[in-house]
């Protein structure tokens, strides 16, 4: 095989580029919102808050069909309400936010599973755990540079109340940041970053294009600002090579992926100089 | 000279109340300008309330606070704040130059970038703290007293005259702790005002020459060694307080709680 047929003989199907171009816009956004996931030790409340999508989702799907804005709002409207909905429990009850969230997304995927039983055809169930690059509409595509923009746009407008709010919030606070709303702002952009993601990434594992180049960035900088960019990039990369495996290979776009940016990440966690394990092991042992 | 010259904060009943938790008590009060002043008083005295009703984030009940003429929420370019130490991620991707830079943030409008001034003053905060030399070092690189350094230099960045300390000797080690004093004490000699959350009368004794004494309400306002008298530090510390109503109780079986 040439380097042409491996490279650029892909991209001569117009899907292909679309899933390409997709998963490339939501890589920048993706790549952003993962630093702050970290960062805050938010990680596993994204991974709680993409499979609450589903139900929105097949709702949506049962009484729409494919419509792209219908699918789109169908998934707002299902995180919104996991978001919103294990906030007020947490405040309200005695339930801590985190166990909030954890049965409020298992009630909500169980929900979806059950909707997506009584979809026309069994295959579409799979498209929406694990994404179908072939399915990559024009209007998927619109969606992803929106979403990619608003999210690039509000890092550019707003980077320093979301470091301050990452990394001090009460001192944000004490100087008179917004704390309440750049949180709720942040959540409304994730919830966003998912739904657009769902055709290509899938629900279930579209938070690996957020958080594997994130958490593989925060192995390697020692600024924000950098992190922010390294995992852009590693986003970018892992986007080129998953979609490229996912045509030679014949596998599902979102598990390409996400292997490929799994690889960089593992190989950030053992061999990272300072931060990696196997330095760690050779200076003498844990941190 | 007018007396409201030298009040910088003043207290007229400041109460604040959580529900049926009342966390501060009616507190009249006046800090004088340039003053170092430990807040005291167990857990739960309302140190914390009383730090984040200066600061014009936690709102009263009833009473007020005036920074020199102003309500705290428009006097906030005068004030610094410095967190405890345990709120921070030490192992967050930032440099000691990058949290002093933050200390400009607040007075930067949306589009606005860093101009020349703001980095005069942060290049000022990092000399006068005598962090320059580490400023590209990441804070987990740090030894305890140099983090405490950092953030203060952010403190100092933000450009105010009253600085807020949360606790700032919790969880230092004694060397830190010693290095902690002589900046406090040589920002006093500055004309610097101070307000710190403390924990430890013993600490309080040694780094600050005025005090205030809280048990929801005013125990006791002035000279440190006469605020931290054996029969305030008593009743501050070791009597029970009803937190509903604010009179003494009388002691109860299985009550524990200090």
């Amino acid at each position: 095989m040439s380097l042409h047929d491996l490279l650029i003989a892909p991209f001569s199907y117009e899907f292909m580029r679309r899933g390409l171009l997709s998963a490339m816009l939501l890589g920048v956004s993706g790549g952003l919102l993962g630093c702050v996931l970290v960062l805050r030790r938010l990680a596993l409340m994204g991974d709680a808050l993409s499979h609450s999508l589903l139900p929105g989702v097949a709702a949506a799907w049962l009484l729409f069909g494919t419509s792209t804005v219908a699918l789109f709002f169908g998934g707002l409207i299902a995180g919104l309400l996991t978001a919103l909905g294990s906030a007020l429990l947490s405040r309200l009850t005695r339930i801590k936010e985190d166990a909030a969230f954890g049965s409020l997304f298992i009630v909500f995927f169980g929900a979806g599973v059950a909707l997506t039983s009584k979809l026309p055809t069994r295959l579409n169930l799979a498209d929406f755990l694990f994404g179908n690059v072939l399915g990559v509409s024009a209007g998927d595509l619109g969606l992803a540079v929106a979403v990619s923009g608003l999210t690039a746009a509000v890092f550019i407008v707003f980077y320093r109340s979301i470091l301050l709010e990452t990394f001090d919030p009460v001192f944000h606070r004490a100087t008179g940041g917004r704390g309440g709303l750049v949180h709720m702002g942040f959540l409304t952009l994730t919830v966003l970053n998912l739904v657009a993601a769902m055709q290509t990434m899938g629900i279930v594992l579209a938070l690996g294009l957020f958080l594997l180049p994130a958490v593989s960035a925060y192995l390697w900088c020692d600024r924000f600002i950098s992190m922010l960019l390294l995992s852009i990039g590693l986003a970018l990369l892992g986007s080129v090579t998953g979609i490229l495996l996912s045509f030679h290979a014949g596998l599902a776009s979102g598990a390409a992926i996400v292997l490929c940016l799994g690889l960089v990440f593992v190989i950030s966690a053992l061999f990272s100089p300072r931060y990696g394990a196997v330095g760690s092991l050779w200076r003498g042992g844990a941190r | 000279m007018d007396p409201s010259d030298q009040t910088i904060v003043r207290f007229s009943g400041a109460t604040v109340r959580y529900g049926r938790l009342t966390a501060l008590r009616d507190i009249t009060l006046e800090i004088p300008c340039g003053s170092s002043t430990a807040i005291l008083g167990r857990n739960g005295a309302g140190k914390s309330t009383l730090l984040r009703a200066v600061l014009g984030w936690q709102p009263l009940t009833s009473g007020e606070i005036r920074i020199g003429d102003a309500h705290p929420q428009h006097a906030r370019p005068r004030l610094a704040y410095v967190p405890q130490r345990h709120a921070i991620d030490w192992d967050f991707p930032i440099t000691v130059r990058g949290v002093v830079e933050q200390g400009r943030y607040p007075s930067l409008g949306l589009f606005q970038r860093m101009g020349r001034a703001d980095r005069d003053q942060v290049e000022g905060a990092l000399e006068e703290l005598g962090v320059s030399d580490i400023a590209h070092r990441q804070i987990r690189m740090l030894s305890g007293g140099q983090q405490q350094r950092a953030f203060l230099a952010r403190a100092l960045a933000q450009g105010g005259d009253i600085f807020l300390l949360d606790e700032p000797f919790a969880g230092l080690d004694l060397f830190a702790a010693e290095e902690l004093t002589h900046i406090l004490r040589n920002w006093e000699a500055q004309g610097r005002t101070v307000l710190a959350a403390v924990h430890d009368p013993a600490v309080a004794r040694r780094c600050f020459t005025r005090g205030v004494l809280l048990d929801t309400g005013l125990v006791a306002a002035g000279p440190i060694a006469g605020v931290l008298s054996p029969a305030n530090v008593d009743r501050a510390y070791r009597q029970e307080h009803c937190v509903h109503d604010g009179r003494p109780r009388p002691p109860a079986a299985g009550d524990a709680q200090g």
